[in-house]
């Protein structure tokens, strides 16, 4: 079974747009019988019948200029948004790198926080214990790890939200433009976590403009244009027609 | 997805909900000198307002023991408010959360209306200060109190569950409900008995205001020492649980769409 399976799936935005209204058009419409509009809607499609599995084990790279639809994609198998039409089966429990950090607590300290990120994950407590000397020691962060995350600098911030997430047990990992965390030496540490990972078979699908890097991790990509999937194939050939586009 | 896997998940973020409230409690008194003598503190000058306006300023009062009577009517209705104002804002405050991770979102709904039960579980101790210092006669209808908070913490969820999930939609609901629980309060037997109330009105008040019939189970027992309307009590009791049942089937429906619309 696949671990990830998008089948004809389409996703449409309603963009609410308010529009700055007159007191006189106000009362034209008070008088008139047209209902007033608030905000006027626009659909927007952010994809457009796509299909496309991707296997257990496997990593796959998604590229694509800005606004075609990649995100999305992420956030559809994360299961934060649903399809408007199609089917999406992901098989296996997803973690997410989408936003380090996202659902820390400024007052709260380094420890409380990675408890408290851990249950959002749906870890519990005891297993949570387990693993967080590795977390602070991949972070390098054991000499603040008591103090409140607001007087962390950004790099300590992203390191303890990016050691956090990796710690978390999923068959699917999601990665969204968050591998150029921290100084030189903690990237190449995140990269072979990451090589890790992918030696004990978890599927992960990477959404990134380092191109390098997808070479790096990718067997497979896929080209997205426009909420349209323009190619699907090994990473080689894929970034080649990306380059040319 | 199905109720049965919908609440086999909830119960799989349970540590998620005590993770929150403890979040909650916590940050509410840090940075503060008294921190939780607050929740202490707070019960109590309240009550010395209400009964300094009622007693001193206005004569005409001729209930007893005032300071227990409006304490009662105090402590549950800062429950109900505290909790749904508190609950309107929890998934449009965590919008941050919402659209980068995946999980439950109610939870975020029942850990704001948790940690402020928990706050009034504490303050119940000022409470139970003032009943002794009254000497309010305590009967054995006294087991009946947890029952009584259960009955309100379910109907508060209940609402909070639709508050939050249109809030999300139409901001519009976050405004409205701040003249709305003034008007509620004033709607509900706090500072008044309901028996003072012209009758049709106390009639009404009863069954389409469950935190009327709440504090007034309260008052039975914690005030009148009373045993208090066991037939008129179930019915509340039913009601809030249908209350709760339709808020948390509307809030799970609308949830599909949250990250989108935040």
């Amino acid at each position: 079974m696949a671990a990830i399976q998008f089948e004809n799936v389409s996703k449409r935005y309603v963009l609410h747009h308010l529009r700055p209204r007159s007191l006189q058009e106000l009362l034209v419409s008070l008088v008139g019988r047209k209902p007033l509009a608030l905000e006027t809607l626009e659909d927007f499609w952010a994809l457009r019948d796509l299909s496309f599995t991707v296997e257990p084990g496997e990593t796959v790279g998604i590229v694509g200029h800005n606004g075609s639809g990649k995100s999305t994609i992420l956030k559809m198998v994360a299961g934060i948004f649903s399809p408007t039409q199609g089917k999406v089966t992901v098989s296996g429990k997803v973690s997410a790198l989408i936003e380090l950090g996202a659902g820390f607590h400024p007052d709260l300290t380094g420890r409380e926080n990675v408890y408290l990120f851990g249950s959002i994950m749906g870890i519990n407590g005891k297993e949570m214990k387990r693993r967080f000397d590795g977390i602070v020691s991949f972070a390098e962060l054991e000499q603040f790890i008591d103090e409140p995350v607001k007087h962390y600098s950004s790099g300590m911030y992203m390191r303890l939200g990016f050691a956090t997430a990796l710690s978390v047990d999923a068959d699917i990992l999601l990665i969204d433009e968050v591998l150029s965390v921290g100084d030189a030496h903690f990237q190449e540490k995140c990269l072979q976590a990451i090589e890790g990972l992918q030696q004990r078979g978890m599927t992960i699908l990477i959404v990134s403009h380092q191109l390098d890097l997808l070479q790096r991790f990718c067997g497979r990509a896929l080209l997205m244009e426009h909420g349209h999937l323009v190619g699907y194939g090994p990473t080689d050939s894929i970034l080649e027609r990306y380059e040319h586009a | 997805m199905n109720p049965l896997r919908r609440l086999r998940e909830l119960y799989a973020y349970r540590d998620l909900v005590k993770n929150l409230v403890s979040r909650d409690l916590k940050l509410r008194y840090r940075n503060s000198v008294l921190g939780f003598a607050w929740c202490l503190l707070n019960p109590l000058l309240m009550m010395v307002v209400f009964t300094v306006v009622f007693t001193v300023l206005l004569t005409n009062n001729t209930i007893e023991k005032f300071p227990v009577f409006i304490l009662t009517g105090i402590l549950a209705w800062n429950l109900h408010t505290t909790a749904l104002t508190g609950a309107i804002n929890s998934v449009v405050g965590n919008a941050n959360l919402v659209q980068k991770v995946y999980f439950p979102r109610e939870v975020l709904v029942i850990a704001t209306v948790l940690s402020n039960t928990v706050n009034f579980l504490l303050s119940l101790i000022v409470l139970f200060a003032m009943v002794l210092l009254y000497q309010v006669r305590l009967t054995d209808t006294l087991i009946f109190l947890p029952l009584v908070i259960l009955v309100q913490v379910v109907f508060t969820l209940g609402v909070a569950f639709v508050l939050s999930a249109l809030n999300v939609f139409y901001r519009d609901v976050a405004s409205i409900m701040e003249t709305l629980m003034l008007a509620w309060f004033f709607m509900t037997p706090i500072f008044y008995r309901i028996e003072d109330v012209f009758p049709v009105y106390s009639r009404l008040m009863y069954i389409l205001n469950p935190p009327a019939s709440i504090i007034a189970a309260y008052r039975d027992i914690l005030y009148y020492g009373s045993i208090t309307n066991l037939d008129f009590f179930t019915r509340t009791a039913a009601t809030s649980v249908l209350v709760f049942v339709v808020g948390y089937a509307f809030f799970v429906r609308l949830s599909r769409s949250f990250a989108e619309r935040l």
